[in-house]
């Protein structure tokens, strides 16, 4: 999953598609996570980092996460080539 | 750099519900990096906010309404000229740029320069004929009826699905659910716009702006692609963004190297969730927002004034994305004298 070029995010959480005009606000975990996908971290990457800082098991951040991939693929912030396969 | 002294005339001072696009232009011009504007405001109406905001225009003159005969009109205009010499005239509305089209050659003869589109490019981007014209340019453009009489109306549901846009050739529009809604809107539009009233199919997404300045020799001089944020009943945007979509960019420019576009425009786009674009009007003039190009780093109306004096212009590729503009109303406090001079002189 890749975000796109044209996507902005502040770090207070303020993430700003220029294509669409479309702007949404995440919390801390959102914005972190979303800074590792958009620097390109792959899913294992990102997923060791969350079970080392925080207090969460395998199956619980795998959820968690797809939840959060299906909703920035809704604010049409990620590549449309296949935008749910994680590598 | 010394500036160069100049004089323009600017119509559209409205800004109201349902703005002209005067006021901004204006704006834009005092911003202006090459000519010290000295502004001749022409209105319409007694009661047009510009007339009275502080330090706007140098100079007001009422003009008739160009359905009292374009003669009259341009008699006003050299009759204006002769007393205060206009280098440039800038109309904003579209029920007036006929007569200024027309009458292009002899505002010219007298010392005052226009750009505006040629009569063929501002009659075959009408709302009536846009299927044509999407035919025509290569342009996705929504399936449209015009309806010549009441009677047609029962021809819709063999050929729309509803909802359905009704339209005026030249303002309004409503959405219709039923033959019903299509014949209260039909009878509406009708009475104030005349025939064609325009049927034309619903397509769903978010609607898209594109604000433009075409050459005339098919170079795009300036393009800002915008989504109305904040959208008044009167479908007007009192807030915006500029977006950074280079497929919009795309059409516009396409557009304009396959029409030769000459002045302003104002592309109206419907983008689907499929990521489509259909055109569903060209407002053949700088539209209203035109000040939020400028903030976002393009001087429309001050190359427009360029163009129109036959001077160089490189075309703008660049501008920032994410800038927003917000409208406000404000309440000014007029003197009755102000008024009364207007109203009695025809000019302040």
């Amino acid at each position: 999953m890749k975000i796109t070029d044209e996507v902005r995010i502040s770090d207070n959480g303020f993430v700003f598609n220029s294509k669409t005009g479309d702007s949404f606000n995440v919390n801390p975990t959102g914005l972190e996570l979303t800074k590792m996908i958009a620097q390109g971290h792959d899913f294992d990457e990102i997923k060791n980092i969350f079970l080392q800082k925080y207090e969460l098991d395998d199956l619980t951040f795998e959820k968690d996460f797809y939840e959060f991939c299906a909703l920035i693929k809704y604010h049409q912030i990620t590549s449309p080539e296949d935008p749910l396969d994680f590598k | 750099m010394s500036k160069t002294k100049i004089t323009i005339a600017v119509t559209g001072l409205n800004n109201t519900d349902n703005p002209g696009p005067g006021v901004p232009v204006i704006r834009s011009l005092k911003e202006s990096t090459v000519f010290e504007v000295r502004i001749i405001g022409l209105v319409y109406e007694t009661l047009e906010p510009g007339i009275y905001m502080e330090g706007l225009c140098d100079k007001i003159f009422q003009i008739p309404y160009p359905s009292t005969g374009s003669d009259e009109l341009i008699d006003r205009i050299e009759e204006i000229h002769q007393r205060e010499p206009i280098d440039v005239l800038i109309p904003n509305f579209d029920a007036e740029l006929f007569s200024f089209m027309k009458n292009e050659e002899r505002l010219l003869r007298s010392g005052i320069h226009t750009f505006l589109p040629t009569l063929k490019q501002f009659q075959e981007r009408d709302k009536d004929k846009l299927p044509e014209y999407g035919e025509k340019y290569g342009i996705k453009v929504p399936a449209s009826l015009n309806l010549g009489s009441q009677n047609q109306i029962s021809e819709i549901k063999e050929k729309f699905e509803y909802p359905v846009m009704v339209k005026g050739k030249f303002y309004d529009a409503y959405m219709a659910y039923n033959q019903e809604q299509v014949k209260q809107a039909f009878n509406k539009i009708s009475s104030k716009w005349g025939l064609p009233v325009i049927i034309q199919e619903f397509v769903r997404g978010t609607e898209v702006n594109v604000i433009a300045l075409g050459d005339g020799q098919g170079n795009t001089i300036a393009a800002v692609p915008m989504r109305k944020q904040y959208i008044t009943d009167k479908g007007k945007a009192w807030g915006g963004i500029t977006l950074s979509d280079d497929k919009m960019l795309e059409i516009t420019r396409n557009l304009i190297r396959q029409t030769k576009w000459k002045g302003g425009m104002e592309l109206e786009l419907i983008k689907t969730v499929k990521g489509e674009y259909y055109l569903i009007e060209i407002n053949p003039r700088i539209p209203a927002w035109v000040y939020l190009a400028v903030g976002a780093g393009q001087n429309i109306p001050e190359a427009l004034v360029k163009l129109a004096l036959r001077q160089e212009v490189a075309p703008m590729e660049t501008y920032q994305s994410g800038k927003m503009f917000v409208r406000y109303s404000y309440d000014i406090i007029v003197d009755l004298e102000k008024f009364e001079t207007i109203a009695m002189n025809g000019e302040i």
